[in-house]
Parts: structure tokens; C-alpha cells; sequence
């Protein structure tokens, strides 16, 4: 169905229309304006009058304020297309600025325009509807939304440039696996790898060498809880250029937001400090090292202010001080060794002038000991030239100064030595040879020892020996020693040599260096054996001389030697006499007994004593006393005897003559002595029967002193006896005590002074000689009587004890002094002394009571206090009868 | 006065002899005396009551007399004291069968009381 609109109501809708509607005509290029609508005319600020039949560029000319959007030829183009194609065109956005009422300016304004063909039947365009719609706020607002893109991407551009260019490392990670939703360049080389290994792929998949380091919760926590961290030189370990790295780095994670607060990964900003951190683990070590080579060398350190004199040390500084931590500066100068302080004091002086302190002195620890320190320093000086300060360290030389002390007494021994102690160069001139060796050699001077080879100090054919075997010796055993000939280099005088030569071998390389030589001058040797040969050459000819024999035995009482006189006494070999050969020339009767006596002494290292007769060649019988003195050697040990043995024959002949004189002489004179003894009695007798009482008593007085004279010539028999062996004694049971008692009154006749007390004990039966020991009381007595002028009593006590009958004489007398208690008993002893004269007798009395009581099987011993007595005892044993 | 007891001395010393004498007289003895002790071997002669007869005589011991007297059947019954300057020799004088022994010097009454008591009791 069709349906014809009314045209005029068409109209109404084009006037009415909320859409500005211009309808222009195809007069090319006027452009005639056929109708406008109220809309239109709004839009335009125009009126109807202003517009309809006039040409529309000549209404809407060009704005005279955009000069440069070329609306005019735009929308001419735009009408163009309309009426050439028959279809509507549209102009988008243009601008087209409109005027402003009452004013020269002009508004701008956006335009979005149709132009819209209206046709005849015959299709042909008679004219077209010019339709602008207002889009300025569109326009505008589309415009500056362009416009904010625009700078946000600008923005963006310019974030992304500094991200990308940032000397930092800076990575973005997404999700929980750490996806690399960004990285730039510095982290992608940090990481050694390049973005595109990189992007989109879990980081710890990327860098698998990372991955259990402690990095995955570090990251885990920031996303998790959004708590940024910060990490400082810590190490990760990469595989760069190849290599597997560790490298340090100090880096923040800091949780990535999204635009609605959520996190979403982690962003990484991460420094590589490797080298920092290896130059401070360098640094660090190497202060290390130093510390610990300061420490291992011993060395403390110091830093004193000279201004203000306080010094900052180090604790081995106190340590080799002795200290056990620092103290202040006063405390180690009181250390010092008193003799050290002037060098300390100077060194400082001097450091002040040259700028370097250098001293060594002593210092004394608590427990006394002595350490030896070197002081080092360097000053430091101010703008003004002046010293304020002095830095340096010290070192305990203790053990230097003591290797050098030992060093100074090896040289200083060497020096010293009186044997040449040389060293040899392989090259065979001497590096060195000491004074000693110098002097012996005929070295004017140390320069001459490194000028002649050691070829000149020998004989040719004494060289030979040298080169041919003392060298290859050296070198290959390592040492030679043998006597060699040298030749001295002023006098020419050859002479033997001790050599003993080593060969020295370098201590690293064990190669041989030289030749080291310790020489002795054998000619005071050979000197002194010979010396030695002719002693004891003329010692032999001494011994073979003597009229001794002598002899000498091992420690096992083996003969090693007898003399030429013993040989010629025995006419023995010298052979025949070793080990215990010479006791065959010993007459048969005394062998048994020498030589017992001789094993006896030497089991008991006793000095040998024995007399015994021998046997000569010539058949005669000899009398020899042998002695033999015990010998040790030097470790203390017995090493045997050396003895002599003397031909007594003379003398004992001699003795035998005095005893057989002294014997005849005493009998001789007892014949007279009894005559005068018989005349002397018989004449008083006869006088007495006169009543001539004072001449008997004068005979009676005669017959006293025969008695004395008789007792003289009885000792002189008796000690003859004894010394001959002749004592003889009759013994017999009898009982003591009236036998003393007996005794005591004879002797108590003999004297007007002293009163004999008696102080007895009972005592039973002696066994023995009744006269004899009657004889050892009354010399007893008469001892006590003759050495007690000034005391008036004597006491005789006699006890029985233990099995012996004791007798004891006890005097208040001059004594004896100690010394000489024990020589009384002995043959002639007579109390010394002032008194000596005034007191007679032989000095026999003692002697021969010490014998019979010896004989008797008792001993005899006197106690005694100068100035206040003697007592002198005997003790005898009991014999229960006269066999026992 | 016929009791009065003869003593013979035999001593080569002719000192001794005459002191013996002298107190043995003086005593009241009948004292007869010889220097020679050899004579005495073949003694024949009446017989003293004692004889006192020294042991070392010039060339002839006393014991060996006194063996001899003791021996022969007309003197084996004479008291023989012998005497001696030597103490040492006692023993062997009791050996040689002598009755008694007195050593020289010798105290007088010892002698005195040796002869008493020997010429008493043969």
C-alpha cells in the first residue's frame, strides 16, 4: 500500500526537527540555499532571511580562526559526493567555528555533517539536505580523552624507558610461580641470560642454580603478606657466560598491586655487589692475614701521641711485655731493663730527628725471666713539621738474640779451638779457616785463606792422597778421617795432621756445597807418646832397678803384672807369674795363708797386707812384707791392686837379733839381780836379828827398788815374747774376785796416798793364765796409782755380764785426751804432754796387758775425761771348763 | 844337831852360789855347791836332803840333769827344785820330774817355804 503524505506536513517535520537541516541546491559552486529549519538556524545563530537564496560559502565563509582545517573545500568535496554518487555523505568532526552574536570572535565548533541527495522521478538530484549535528562536546570530549591516552601513553613510554634503562635490575614476577611478567636489561645480565630466556617463563626455571637458596620464601612471604624486604650482600649463584658464578646482591621485593589493592607478584629491584663484597672479603682477609701474620711473627703494634703521650697498643704488644692484656704506656717502660732505658731514651731522641725509631732492649716479665724485644716505629709529622705521632711494631727477639748468642759462642768456639776447622768450596780453595788453623798452617792473613788453593798446603805425593782418596771419600760417604801429611806455608815444615773432614750438602737441594774440616797438630801428640814411651821406658828400668818387686792384679785378683825383680828374686817367668802363678814361689808353709789372706782383702777391697817367706832361686828362704793399695777407676769401679813387696829378711834377722838379745840380755841380768836380791834380803835378815832395825829397813828399801828392776827386765822379755810369739800361758780355774782382792792388798802396800776401794760383783770362775792376768790388774793399778798424784782413792770394780768377767780400775787422775785414748795400748806409748818426764816407765805396761788379754780371748778399753780420771777394763770370757 | 838338812846348789854362776849360800847358812843349812853341773851325773857322793839346780848351766841344761838324777835309782828319790831366770819354762821343768820350780830373782821366803815344805814331807 502507498501512502501520499501531505507535502505541507512533511514540512512541518523539517521545521520542527530537533536535527539543524539546510536544504542547498546543485548550482555548483554557488550553492544556493533553498530552506533552512528552525533547528538549523539555532544552531547557527543566523536567521532565515540571513540564509534563504543566498549562496552558502557566501553566509558560511571560511573562519577566519581556523586557517588550517580547510572545512570550506571539505565540504564542497562532501557536496560533490552527494550529487555525483547520489548518496549521502557525511562529513565527520569537522571544525567549523560559528560567530559570536554582538562580537567579532567566534565560537568553535565540531560538526558532524550528512549530506543527503534528494531525487526526482528520473533519478536525477535536484537538490540535497545539508544536515549539521553539533558534535563539539563530543568532539572535545573525544578529543581530550585522545589527548589524556596520548600522555598516559607518553607516560608509559617514558616509565617503561627508565625501567628498561635503569643501571638497576628491576624485574616484575607474576603469580606464584614468578613468572617474569617483566625484566630489564641489568637484571636479565645479572641473571646471564637474555629477556627473551626470560620473559614469560617462572623465573626459578629460567635460573635453576638459584632455586633452594632461600630466595623462593623470601619471595613466597612478600606476595603472600605484601611486607617489602630488603636483602644486603647476600650470595646467588648464576651460570653466566658459561660459568657458574656466585654473586652477591643486594636487592628489595616488593609486593606488585594491582589497580584494585590485590598483589599479584613481586617486584624485584636487585644491585649485583659481588665485586664490593669480594674487595671487602679481600680487604677483610687480607686483614686477616696481616693480623694473623702480625700474630704469627709475634708482632704487637703500637700507636703513641706525642703530644699527649698516651699509646694505644695491641694485646701481643702487652703480651711480649708480659702483660696479659694492655696497660697504659708507664707500666711497660717500668719493665724495661734498668741497663736498656738510656738506649730506649736515645732511640726516641733520634726518631724525632731521622723519622724512624728503632731500638732493641730487655724487658723483665713478673717471673723474672729476661726477653729480648725489637722496637720499630715511624713518625708521623704535622703541617708544622713537628712529630705528633710515632706508629710501629714490635717483635720478641728472645730467640733471635739467643740463636745469635749461641750463634756468637759457636763462632766464638771455633775461634777458640786449637784444632783447624776449615771449610773447603768444591772449587779446593778454602772459604774459611779459624786462627787455629791458620796459625798452623803458616795463613799470614784471612785474605790469603780464599787465595790459595788447598793444593799448596800439601807435598805434591802428600796430595795424592787428598785428590785420590779423601775427596772421593767425602763426596761419596760423606765423611773421611784418617791422619794425612800438611805442609806449612811459610816454614815449608811438613808434619802429620788428625783430619776429620765431612762433607756439607746444601739443606734444601741436598746437593754437596763444601767440605768441612776438623784437623789436629799430631806432632804434640807424637810428642807426648813419645814422651810417653820414654817414661815409660825409664819407669820400667825404675821398677826393674828397685830393690821392690812390684805387681799389679785385676779386680778379679788376677796377677797383669810383676816386675824384673820379682823375677829375679823368684827366677820365674814373667808368664808363669800372671793370674795366680806367684804364689808358687812362696815358701809352702805361708802359701795357704797369703793367699787366703790375699782373697780375703781383695773380696773385701781392703787394703792387702801380708808377710810371708818366699822361696829364691838360689834356694834361699826370704822374708817379704807385700802390700797392695786397691785401685778404681774413674767411673768409682774396683779395678784391682797395685802392690810392692818388700825383702824384710835383713830386717826380720835384725828383729830376731834385738828379741834374742834383749832376751839374753834380761836373763843375763836376772842372774845378778837375784844375787843382790839374795844378799840384800839376807843382810837385812841378819841386820834385823842385830836389832840394826834402820839398816834392815834400808835393805828393805834395796830389795823395793830389785823388785822395780826385775819388773823392768820382766817387760823387756815379755814384749820380746809377744813380738815373737813366745808368750806363753798357763792356764788354769781359778776364782777372780780373791785373786783381785789378793792383788789389792799387795798393791795397796805400795802406796801411802790412795786407797784402793774395792767394788766387787760376783763373778765365779776364770778360765786362764792366773799370773798373767794378775800382771795386767797390778799394771792396771799401779797406772791409776802413778797418774792420779792428787786423788786419794782408786776403785776396782768386777762384774759379771753376759759372759764375761769384767774388770775396771777406775782413777781420779789427769786422764787422757781424747785423741789419744786409742794409742795408750800401744807399744812405747807414754803420756805426752809437760808432765811427760816426770812420769817413768818404758811405755810397755799397756801394751803387754792389751796382748794378754787379746791372747786370753778379752778385750781391754778405757774410758776417759781429761783432768777428771780414767778407767780402764777388761773383760774376759767365762769358760765353763778348762777345754771349752 | 844331826837333823841339820843339807841343800846342794848347782849353779854355774858363782854370784848366785854364794848368795844361796850366804842365806841358806844364815838359815841354818848345810849348804855344799857346784859350778859344774856336769858332775852331778855321776853323783855318788852322799845325798842332800834337796837339791837346787839351775837350768841353764854353761854347756849343760839343768832338766836333763835332773831327768838323769830322777832316773838313776840312787838319786830318784832326791827333791830336785829347779830354777830358772826364765818363768816360761815351768811346765817342762815338772816334765823333767823336778818337785818344784822357782823363777829368778825369786822373793827369799818363797825359796825358804819350797825347801821347808819339800824337806818336810820326803
Amino acid at each position: 500500500m502507498e501512502i501520499k503524505l501531505p507535502g505541507a506536513g512533511y514540512k512541518d517535520i523539517f521545521y520542527n526537527s530537533q536535527s539543524p537541516m539546510l536544504i542547498i541546491g546543485t548550482d555548483a559552486p554557488v550553492y544556493t540555499m533553498l530552506d533552512v529549519n528552525n533547528a538549523y538556524l539555532s544552531a547557527t545563530n543566523t536567521s532565515l532571511e540571513d540564509l534563504i537564496g543566498k549562496p552558502v560559502f557566501g553566509v558560511f565563509p571560511a573562519n577566519p580562526t581556523d586557517a588550517v582545517s580547510k572545512n570550506i573545500e571539505r565540504t564542497i568535496h562532501s557536496f560533490e559526493q552527494a550529487i555525483h554518487t547520489k548518496t549521502a555523505h557525511t562529513m565527520s568532526n569537522y571544525r567549523y567555528d560559528i560567530p559570536i552574536p554582538g562580537t567579532n570572535d567566534f565560537e568553535e565548533r565540531y560538526w558532524t555533517t550528512s549530506n543527503t541527495p534528494v531525487l526526482d522521478d528520473d533519478g536525477n538530484v535536484i537538490y540535497f539536505i545539508h544536515s549539521p549535528s553539533n558534535v563539539t562536546e563530543l568532539y572535545k570530549l573525544n578529543h581530550r580523552e585522545k589527548a589524556g591516552v596520548e600522555a598516559l601513553k607518553k607516560q608509559q613510554y617514558q616509565l617503561y624507558s627508565t625501567f628498561m634503562q635503569a643501571p638497576v635490575g628491576i624485574g616484575i614476577f607474576k603469580g606464584p610461580d614468578y613468572i617474569v611478567d617483566l625484566i630489564n636489561p641489568p637484571l636479565c645480565e645479572l641473571y646471564g641470560k637474555t629477556a627473551d630466556e626470560m620473559m614469560g617463563k617462572p623465573v626459578f626455571e629460567v635460573l635453576p642454580h638459584v632455586k633452594g637458596m632461600g630466595f623462593e620464601s623470601l619471595l613466597d612471604n612478600v606476595r603472600l603478606t605484601g611486607e617489602s624486604f630488603r636483602g644486603n650482600e647476600l650470595a646467588a649463584k648464576f651460570m653466566r657466560n658459561g660459568k657458574l658464578e656466585t654473586a652477591f646482591l643486594n636487592f628489595v621485593y616488593e609486593p606488585f598491586r594491582e589497580t584494585d589493592g590485590s598483589i599479584s607478584g613481586v617486584i624485584a629491584v636487585a644491585t649485583e655487589v659481588t665485586e664490593l663484597v669480594n674487595a671487602k672479603n679481600q680487604i677483610a682477609e687480607s686483614e686477616a692475614r696481616a693480623r694473623l701474620a702480625v700474630d704469627a711473627v709475634g708482632l704487637g703494634t703500637f700507636d703513641l701521641d706525642l703530644f699527649s703521650g698516651e699509646m694505644i697498643t695491641s694485646k701481643q704488644f702487652a703480651n711480649i711485655f708480659g702483660f696479659e692484656d694492655v696497660v697504659p704506656r708507664s707500666e711497660y717502660v717500668a719493665v724495661f731493663h734498668h741497663d736498656d732505658l738510656n738506649i730506649r731514651l736515645l732511640a726516641h731522641e733520634d726518631a724525632i730527628i731521622t723519622g724512624r725509631l728503632l731500638y732493641e732492649a730487655r724487658v723483665i716479665w713478673k717471673d723474672n725471666s729476661i726477653h729480648w724485644v725489637r722496637i720499630e716505629g715511624k713518625v708521623l709529622y704535622n703541617a708544622e713539621e713537628k712529630a705528633y705521632r710515632i706508629l710501629g711494631i714490635l717483635l720478641d727477639i728472645t730467640e733471635q738474640r739467643n740463636a745469635k748468642e749461641e750463634q756468637r759462642k759457636l763462632i766464638s768456639l771455633v775461634d777458640n779451638s786449637v784444632d783447624l776447622m776449615s771449610i773447603l768450596n768444591l772449587n779446593g780453595i778454602n772459604a774459611y779457616i779459624n786462627e787455629a788453623g791458620r796459625n798452623l798452617l803458616g795463613f799470614e792473613n784471612e785474605e790469603q785463606v780464599s787465595q790459595i788453593p788447598v793444593s799448596q798446603l800439601h807435598n805434591p805425593e802428600d796430595f795424592i792422597l787428598v785428590e785420590k782418596e779423601v775427596i772421593p771419600s767425602v763426596m761419596e760417604k760423606g765423611k773421611w778421617a784418617g791422619t794425612m801429611m800438611v805442609r806449612h806455608l811459610q816454614s815449608g815444615e811438613v808434619f802429620p795432621v788428625f783430619n776429620n773432614c765431612f762433607r756439607i750438602d746444601d739443606p734444601v737441594s741436598g746437593a754437596p756445597i763444601a767440605v768441612g774440616a776438623v784437623m789436629r797438630d799430631m806432632r804434640p801428640e807424637l810428642a807426648a807418646k813419645q814422651a810417653l814411651a820414654d817414661s815409660e821406658l825409664l819407669l820400667r828400668k825404675i821398677t826393674s832397678a828397685t830393690p821392690t818387686a812390684l805387681w799389679m792384679s785385676d779386680e778379679w785378683g788376677d796377677f797383669t803384672y810383676v816386675n824384673q825383680t820379682w823375677l829375679d828374686w823368684t827366677g820365674t817367668s814373667y808368664e808363669q807369674n800372671l793370674g795366680s802363678g806367684w804364689v808358687e814361689k812362696i815358701h809352702a808353709e805361708d802359701q795357704e795363708k797369703t793367699a787366703q789372706k790375699f782373697m780375703n782383702d781383695l773380696a773385701a777391697r781392703h787394703l792387702y797386707e801380708a808377710e810371708f817367706r818366699l822361696d829364691h832361686v838360689d834356694g834361699s828362704v826370704h822374708w817379704c812384707i807385700a802390700s797392695g793399695q786397691p785401685q778404681y777407676k774413674n767411673d768409682g769401679s774396683f779395678s784391682g791392686y797395685i802392690g810392692a813387696c818388700v825383702d824384710i829378711t835383713e830386717q826380720k834377722h835384725l828383729q830376731q837379733q834385738k828379741d834374742d838379745f834383749i832376751g839374753i840380755a834380761s836373763h843375763e841380768l836376772k842372774t845378778p839381780v837375784t844375787s843382790i836380791k839374795g844378799y840384800a834380803q839376807v843382810l837385812e835378815k841378819m841386820l834385823l836379828k842385830k836389832g840394826d832395825v834402820k839398816e834392815a829397813m834400808m835393805m828393805n828399801r834395796m830389795d823395793g827398788q830389785i823388785k822395780r828392776l826385775t819388773s823392768l827386765i820382766g817387760d823387756l822379755l815379755d814384749v820380746t815374747k809377744i813380738s815373737s810369739g813366745k808368750l806363753q800361758f798357763n792356764d788354769t780355774e781359778f776364782d777372780f774376785n780373791p785373786m783381785v782382792r789378793e792383788l789389792m792388798e799387795d798393791m795397796q802396800r805400795t802406796t801411802e796416798r790412795h786407797t784402793l776401794i774395792e767394788n766387787f760383783s760376783t763373778t765365779g770362775m776364770v778360765y786362764g793364765d792366773r799370773e798373767r792376768i794378775a800382771q795386767v790388774i797390778a799394771n792396771l793399778i799401779s797406772n791409776a796409782i802413778k797418774y792420779s798424784p792428787s786423788a786419794d782413792t782408786i776403785i776396782i770394780h768386777t762384774a759379771l755380764k753376759e759372759g764375761e768377767v769384767t774388770l775396771c780400775v777406775e782413777d781420779h787422775g789427769i786422764g787422757i785426751p781424747k785423741d789419744k785414748l786409742e794409742k795408750v795400748f800401744e807399744q812405747f806409748y807414754r803420756v805426752s804432754g809437760d808432765m811427760q818426764h816426770t812420769f817413768p816407765g818404758l811405755g810397755l805396761g799397756l801394751y803387754i796387758s792389751s796382748e794378754i788379754i787379746k791372747r786370753e780371748g778379752g778385750r781391754i778399753w778405757v774410758t776417759s775425761n781429761e783432768g777428771k780420771g780414767s778407767t780402764f777394763c777388761f773383760a774376759l770370757p767365762v769358760k765353763n771348763s778348762k777345754y771349752g | 844337831m844331826g837333823d841339820v838338812k843339807k841343800i846342794m846348789i848347782a849353779d854355774d854362776d858363782p854370784g848366785i852360789v854364794d848368795s844361796m849360800s850366804l842365806i841358806l847358812e844364815f838359815e841354818g843349812y848345810e849348804v855344799s855347791s857346784t859350778l859344774n853341773g856336769a858332775t852331778l851325773l855321776n853323783f855318788d857322793q852322799e845325798l842332800p836332803d834337796i837339791l837346787l839346780l839351775d837350768i841353764w848351766m854353761s854347756g849343760i841344761d839343768g832338766r836333763d840333769i835332773c831327768k838323769h838324777l830322777k832316773q838313776r835309782e840312787h838319786t830318784s828319790q832326791l827333791p830336785i827344785v829347779l830354777i830358772s831366770a826364765s818363768k816360761d819354762i815351768e811346765r817342762s821343768a815338772i816334765e823333767a820330774g823336778a818337785d818344784d820350780f822357782l823363777a829368778k830373782p825369786f822373793e827369799l821366803e818363797e825359796l825358804l817355804f819350797k825347801i821347808k815344805t819339800l824337806i818336810d814331807f820326803s
